[in-house]
């Protein structure tokens, strides 16, 4: 599902490298953990996949697509099959849940016939079909992650990219978000979760690839954060 | 496409003293490309259906001629040599000989309420005080000098008059107000340029949030331009409406109304009047949409 080849990305003006010939294969889904301090490379690689920035060599193929061959045309499409979940919720402040998570299908030529389908069913995904017309602002941190993934999730993508998710949100908190994203990923849908969060990789022991300085350190199945000998 | 409605409503409303001032500065600007238009299109037309019944002519000397180029009356050797000069000419297309018994016709003609002053025994014009002429029309009214230079000079003649001249006059005044419009409007377009350039930045920095998640999401970039773009139609539509009606209230009340009592003159009429709507039904909107295009492809890029 997703493929990095030796993939290397130097920004302009910096001389060290951010990915560093990285190589790491996802397959369809799978759960994977990007763990490593900051500056490692994690964000970098979420966006190399996004195909917000494009890989300085190497090969990088995701969903069948090889993003550096992409035409700036075809990217909506690849984004399509790519729900993002980052740190701060990027909620529309102005919109309530519902409005939230219709916005993505909206915006993506969905009819108003699956919008109204797949809205409310997305909602009881998450566990916020009661709140389905709150705004934002009246939502705790966590409720409002949830409405994220809603909105990550309702077009049915292939890959779900979640960037530190849990990073504002207490660990009782944190770990709804992440049985939140094990469910998703129980449909079929490959998960890479970037993290800081040392209690919930260790819980729930799932596929651990470690950034440092751009490099792949480690790349372990069912890893906890800190590498431990036996791994 | 309600996303697309939805928010071009909002983005009209939020932006609503900007949007304001671009339609104004449209409606001046527009308004003079339509009236330098109508001034272009008048000279066209004073050329068109004037032009080709102006014609040269060259007044011949008679008989005690006080005019210091004639020595005596024309003779037949030089009135052959002045119609030879003349059939010669390749600008020529016609050329009638006027002499001085039809010229005297024609000015009696011209004074009914005199008619004692040439007839009678109170007469005081009589043909000979006439001069004989002939009538030139040319191919290209606009193609005069050749037929000046060859003519001017000859002995016989003592006058020539290019009636283009008398229209030259009134063609300079029209020129000179169609360039004065055309400066003004080019800096107005300018002006109207900038205030959408900085409209769609402003625009663009209220909802860099919705298009950062459009993005994200996988819109693409016509669609999360299509609000810009028809925000920008929109004030284009505006103003091309407040310039169309300026000009059809300049066609009404100064040409109609008031130009038009000075007739037996060419004015444009409400043919050229659409002809100058409509270049500015096209100017108006690429105005709007050429800076918007490109500025929402900077801030809108996937």
């Amino acid at each position: 599902m997703i493929r990095f080849e030796k993939v290397t990305k130097t920004y302009p003006g910096t001389s060290a490298p951010a990915l560093d010939q990285v190589s790491v294969d996802v397959e369809k889904g799978e759960f994977v953990f990007l763990v490593g301090s900051s500056g490692s490379g994690k964000s970098t690689a979420l966006r190399l996949i996004l195909r917000e920035a494009r890989p300085t060599s190497g090969r990088l193929i995701v969903a069948g697509k090889e993003i550096n061959r992409l035409a700036g045309w075809k990217v909506p499409r690849l984004r399509r099959q790519i729900g993002t979940v980052f740190q701060d919720f990027r909620l529309l402040q102005s919109k309530n849940v519902a409005e939230n998570v219709a916005f993505a299908l909206e915006v993506t030529r969905h009819s108003p016939r699956e919008v109204k389908r797949l809205v409310p069913q997305t909602l009881e995904l998450v566990g916020l079909a009661d709140k389905a017309q709150r705004m934002p602002d009246e939502l705790s941190g966590g409720e409002q992650q949830r409405v994220a993934v809603a909105r990550a999730y309702v077009g049915r993508p292939m890959i779900l990219l979640a960037d530190e998710p849990t990073g504002n949100l207490d660990p009782t908190t944190s770990m709804d978000i992440l049985r939140l994203l094990e469910r998703i990923n129980g449909t079929g849908t490959t998960v890479v979760m970037a993290t800081h969060d040392h209690g919930l990789v260790d819980q729930v022991r799932k596929r651990v690839v470690e950034l440092d300085h751009g490099r792949v350190v480690r790349d372990v199945a069912r890893g906890t954060y800190l590498h431990q000998g036996q791994d | 496409m309600r996303y697309v409605f939805t928010n071009l409503g909002q983005g009209l409303r939020r932006n609503l003293t900007m949007h304001l001032a671009v339609v104004l500065t449209l409606f001046v600007s527009l308004t003079l490309v339509g009236i330098g238009t109508m001034l272009w299109q008048q000279t066209e037309r004073v050329n068109d259906e004037l032009g080709n019944e102006l014609q040269v002519t060259a007044y011949l000397c008679r008989d005690k001629d006080s005019n210091p180029d004639c020595v005596d009356e024309v003779t037949e050797p030089q009135r052959e040599a002045i119609e030879a000069a003349i059939e010669d000419n390749p600008e020529v297309a016609s050329y009638v000989f006027e002499d001085q018994e039809t010229a005297f016709e024609k000015t009696k003609e011209l004074y009914p309420e005199e008619i004692d002053r040439f007839e009678g025994p109170n007469a005081i014009v009589r043909p000979q005080d006439l001069r004989a002429s002939y009538r030139i029309t040319l191919k290209d009214p606009r193609e005069s000098e050749g037929i000046l230079s060859a003519v001017r000079g000859l002995d016989g003649v003592a006058s020539i008059q290019d009636q283009r001249e008398l229209i030259g006059k009134i063609t300079g005044v029209v020129d000179f107000l169609r360039l004065v419009s055309a400066v003004v409007a080019l800096v107005l377009g300018i002006s109207a340029l900038l205030l959408v350039a900085n409209t769609v930045r402003l625009a663009a920095f209220a909802r860099r949030k919705e298009i950062r998640i459009m993005r994200l999401v996988g819109a693409g970039t016509l669609y999360i331009a299509l609000p810009f773009l028809l925000e920008a139609l929109v004030t284009a539509l505006l103003g091309v409406a407040l310039a169309g009606g300026a000009l059809v209230a300049t066609q009404y009340f100064f040409v109609e109304g008031w130009l038009f009592q000075f007739g037996g003159f060419p004015w444009v009429g409400w043919d050229e009047l659409l002809l100058a709507i409509g270049v500015v039904g096209v100017t108006g909107p690429v105005v709007t949409l050429l800076p918007t295009l490109l500025l929402t492809g900077k801030y809108v890029k996937v």
